[in-house]
Formats: C-alpha cells, structure tokens, sequence
C-alpha cells in the first residue's frame, strides 16, 4: 500500500526546517532547534499513521512556525539575548522566512556554513549530512563506512567550532566567495564520490548520496550569485556519472566494469540534462577539473560500445587535467587509458614510476592495473602475482570479489 | 487491545527517513485494518510519563530506567479469540526495532 508521501519528504523538509530556524535564532542555538525539530517529525509520524494530511509539506511548515513561536518563548525564558529575537521578536515577519526562496537562502547559508574552512573536510561532511540532508548518526556512519562514535566526535567538533569561530550564518562576502564557493563543490563532490565509488553491501545508502549530492548542486544553481563554470561543470560531471549508477551494479551485487556495462541501461535523461549543465558552464570564464572529468565522463558516454571508446581524446584530457590537478591517481588513470591504446612501452617505463603510498586505499588499483598490463603483454604469471598483490591490499568486498573474478579469467 | 511497548522513536534517534519509512508502514497497516473494518480506537500516547505509586502517592516523573518497556499506543480491534488478534498483530511495524505487542482481552461485564 502505498504511504502517498513523496520520497525523502521527511529529510527534506528536516534540512530545509533547520536551515530556516537557524535563520531565525542564530547558529548559537542549533542543538537546541535539532531537538525541538526531533520532535516535530516524531510527532508527524505518529499522527500521519491514521490519516496523511493533505498537503504534508505544509503541514511541516506550519508546525515549524508553532516551533519557532515555542522557541521563541524558551529562548527569551532561558534569558538568552539575541539581537536578531530581542529586537525582533515583534518585528520579524515570520510568514515572510517560510517563503520557498527564503528556504533556499537558508539552506544555502547553512550549506556555506557547513563547508566552513574553519572545519576539517572529515567534519565539513559529517556536519552537511546531519544538519544539511537529515541524516542519523547511523546513517551517516553507514554511508561513510566510519564508526558511529567517531561521526559525533566529528560532529560535536564541528559544532565547537562554529561556535567558537564564531562562524556566521551568511554568505561569504564578495571577496572570499569564489574561494569558498569552491570549497562547497569540493564537500559536493566528496559526498557524490562517497555514494558513487565505494561499493558497499548497503547500496541504499550510496543512491541516497549521489542524489544529496545532486540535489545540493542544483540548489546552487538556483541562486544567481552561485552559478559559476564551476559549479556548472560539476552539476554536469554528477549527472553523467549518475546516469550510469544503475547498469554498474548486477542484481548479484557484483561490480560491473565500463566494458561490461549494458549501455542501454544508462539514463537518458541524467545525461541530457548533464549536457545542458556543461553547455551553461563554458559560458563563464572560470574552468576547474570539474570541466574536465565531466569531458572525460561524456566521451564514455558518447561511445556506443566499450570498442568505439575515443581513448585518444580521453587521454587528451587526462594530461589536461594533470597539467591543472596533478595527482598520482591522475598518473595512474592515464596509464590505464594507455593500455587501451596498446601503448605497452611507454605504459611498462611509467608504471614503475607510481608510487603506491600516495594512492592510500586505492594501492590495490595499481597493482590491479600492473596485473592487466602483464596480462595483455602475455606474461600471465606475473598478471597472477600482481593480481595476488592486489587481492591483498584491497578492502573493500565487492571489490575483491571483481579482482577475483578477474584472476579467474587470468587462468 | 493491541498494546505496544518499546524504547520511543526520540531514544531511538530515528533520522526522518527512518521516521518517514515508520509512517508508511503503520499507514499502511492502520489502513489494511481500517479496510477490513476491524480498528475500534487507538491512540498514540506522549513520551512523558509521570506515576503515582504507594499509599504516600509517591509522584516519579520519566525517563525511567526501563524506557525500553514504554507503552506507546493502543489499538482497539474486534477479534473473536486471541488466535485472531495475533494474526492482526503480525503486521505490527515496530518488532525490527525491539518492540513488542501486548493482547490482552478487554473484560464485558454482564449487563
């Protein structure tokens, strides 16, 4: 039977409720609009149990404006002084703060706030996906593969600090914007990656962040002053990888590589709309490594088969992008791109090159490509023993299931 | 009467999806039993509890230190024996969680 509430509603309107108190009655006072909103959505879900009210999402407002009214009265009662309250307490237009684009502004604060620099990227996520996207402690241990424990640890220091920086609940002024506008991409990205490239049992969860992830990027999009090549090219980069979350993953839970992906399975519109995003993004001046991955992406899409792969253009753009972002992954990445093309000698002078200690838990890509290399150059001992090696450093389940099927083939 | 005992959602620090994911299935049961016209009443109840025990009528306000066995609502159904009102209870939401169902038979007095 179904509930007729759309999905995520709840954790939605939750983001959106927090963003919007926390306009009203400052940061100081987030834990204490966290409780009050627990309440609220408990309460929803046991009055919802009988009867689903017509309009839930303005039922949610209109009991976060009775919070807010409740709050109002507790905070003055704990003797709190706020400027924003104590001036305004008669004087603030409550209605006008419920408005959608008022909603939007303070999400979007709160999303500035949240990948604070002040904050350490570990916590910049852990605080977006508590107070931006809803998620419990647990969730957000499931979705980042981290004990609960260390989550609030990161969680009650990302708390401190808002506090202690004295962190404002604003958009950064003009001069700072472009930089920490790139910070907010970069917690976008992370989150996006954290969904889309960990494979883990749960795949519940990683749909859950790419779709955060989408829907952060497309909130900032919305705002005027926010729209950059940038974030534009990233929006496009997560809509080309998002269109192919479904055909990576067989109904078995085993991971499908891009060669053995059906291509028909990719989502149509994702891409369509990705193509729109970039076409947007080159219209303005900046560029990032977000224009280039998201090239990247689009060439594999634009193959109809694995064997039509543009490689050379792809590796193009590879050493483009390690021109701008050099990494030892890129390194890596560019090799594998040069044993599609047969590039054998070149490919056996590099990979030596790639030091193992800075890929941390993707070493197990490196000796999984040395594996391939052996491989296609007819040494399949060695391909055995690399793949041996990978086999050993990887942790992660369904990838070790790939790499042994992989093996298997090797024989 | 279907009496349901267990930590409340607030203890359990249920994430709106959780909660949301909550909703729909006791929606969907109320509803399975609203269709089949069995449903009489039933309330959910506040966390708070405040209990007057002894002949001093001594007052504790909760969290007591068994809030895991918290009475958290109540249904009314008809059934004709307790064999029948389990077989409605077995589509409680809550039993994943650690919950539980009470039946007990409400008396009729003779007239």
């Amino acid at each position: 039977m179904d509930s007729q509430v759309v999905d995520h509603l709840f954790r939605h309107q939750y983001g959106k409720m927090i963003a919007v108190l926390t306009n009203i009655f400052g940061l100081p006072h987030l834990e204490l609009i966290e409780d009050a909103l627990q309440d609220t959505f408990v309460k929803a879900t046991l009055q919802w149990r009988k009867k689903i009210p017509e309009n839930p999402e303005a039922w949610f407002i209109k009991s976060a404006k009775n919070r807010t009214i409740d709050l109002l009265r507790k905070v003055k009662a704990d003797q709190v002084r706020n400027d924003k309250i104590s001036h305004g307490a008669a004087s603030i237009h409550l209605n006008d703060l419920f408005l959608d684009h008022e909603i939007e502004d303070s999400q979007l604060r709160m999303i500035f706030v949240a990948c604070h620099p002040e904050l350490a990227p570990e916590e910049q996520l852990a605080f977006a996906l508590k107070t931006i996207s809803g998620f419990s402690l647990k969730e957000i241990s499931a979705a980042l593969l981290t004990k609960e424990e260390t989550i609030k640890k990161r969680l009650s220091r990302a708390r401190k600090k808002v506090a202690e920086k004295q962190i404002r609940f604003e958009f950064p002024d003009k001069s700072e914007l472009s930089a920490r506008l790139a910070g907010v991409l970069r917690v976008i990205y992370l989150i996006f990656n954290e969904g889309f490239h960990s494979t883990k049992r749960e795949q519940l969860i990683d749909r859950e962040l790419c779709g955060e992830a989408l829907r952060l990027n497309q909130l900032l999009l919305k705002k005027e002053m926010l729209r950059s090549g940038s974030s534009y090219a990233l929006f496009g980069l997560l809509c080309f990888h998002a269109a192919r979350l479904e055909s990576k993953i067989s109904e078995n839970d085993s991971i499908i590589d891009l060669e053995h992906q059906d291509r028909s399975l990719w989502h149509f519109p994702l891409i369509k709309i990705g193509n729109d995003s970039m076409n947007k993004a080159v219209t303005y001046p900046d560029r990032s490594k977000y224009h280039l991955e998201a090239a990247i992406a689009a060439e594999h899409l634009k193959a109809k088969s694995f064997q039509d792969t543009n490689w050379h253009a792809i590796l193009a753009l590879y050493k483009k992008l390690q021109q701008q972002n050099p990494s030892e992954l890129g390194r890596l990445n560019m090799l594998i791109v040069l044993i599609q093309l047969k590039k054998f000698d070149l490919v056996a002078g590099e990979l030596p090159l790639i030091d193992e200690s800075k890929l941390n838990q993707r070493a197990y890509l490196l000796w999984a490509t040395w594996a391939d290399f052996h491989y296609r150059t007819g040494d399949k001992k060695s391909a055995l023993r690399y793949m041996d090696k990978a086999l050993e450093t990887v942790n992660n389940e369904l990838e070790r299931n790939y790499l042994l099927k992989k093996r298997n083939d090797y024989l | 009467m279907l009496i349901f005992i267990g930590e409340t959602y607030a203890d359990m620090g249920l994430s709106p999806e959780e909660l949301q994911e909550r909703m729909g299935k006791w929606f969907a049961w109320s509803n399975k039993m609203e269709a089949a016209g069995i449903v009489k009443g039933g309330e959910a109840l506040h966390d708070p509890v405040r209990r007057i025990s002894g002949p001093d009528r001594v007052v504790t306000d909760g969290p007591f230190a068994e809030s895991k066995e918290l009475v958290g609502g109540y249904f009314i159904v008809s059934a004709k024996d307790m064999d029948e009102a389990e077989e409605i209870a077995q589509d409680f939401p809550d039993y994943d969680l650690g919950s539980t169902v009470e039946i007990r038979e409400i008396m009729v007095f003779d007239q």
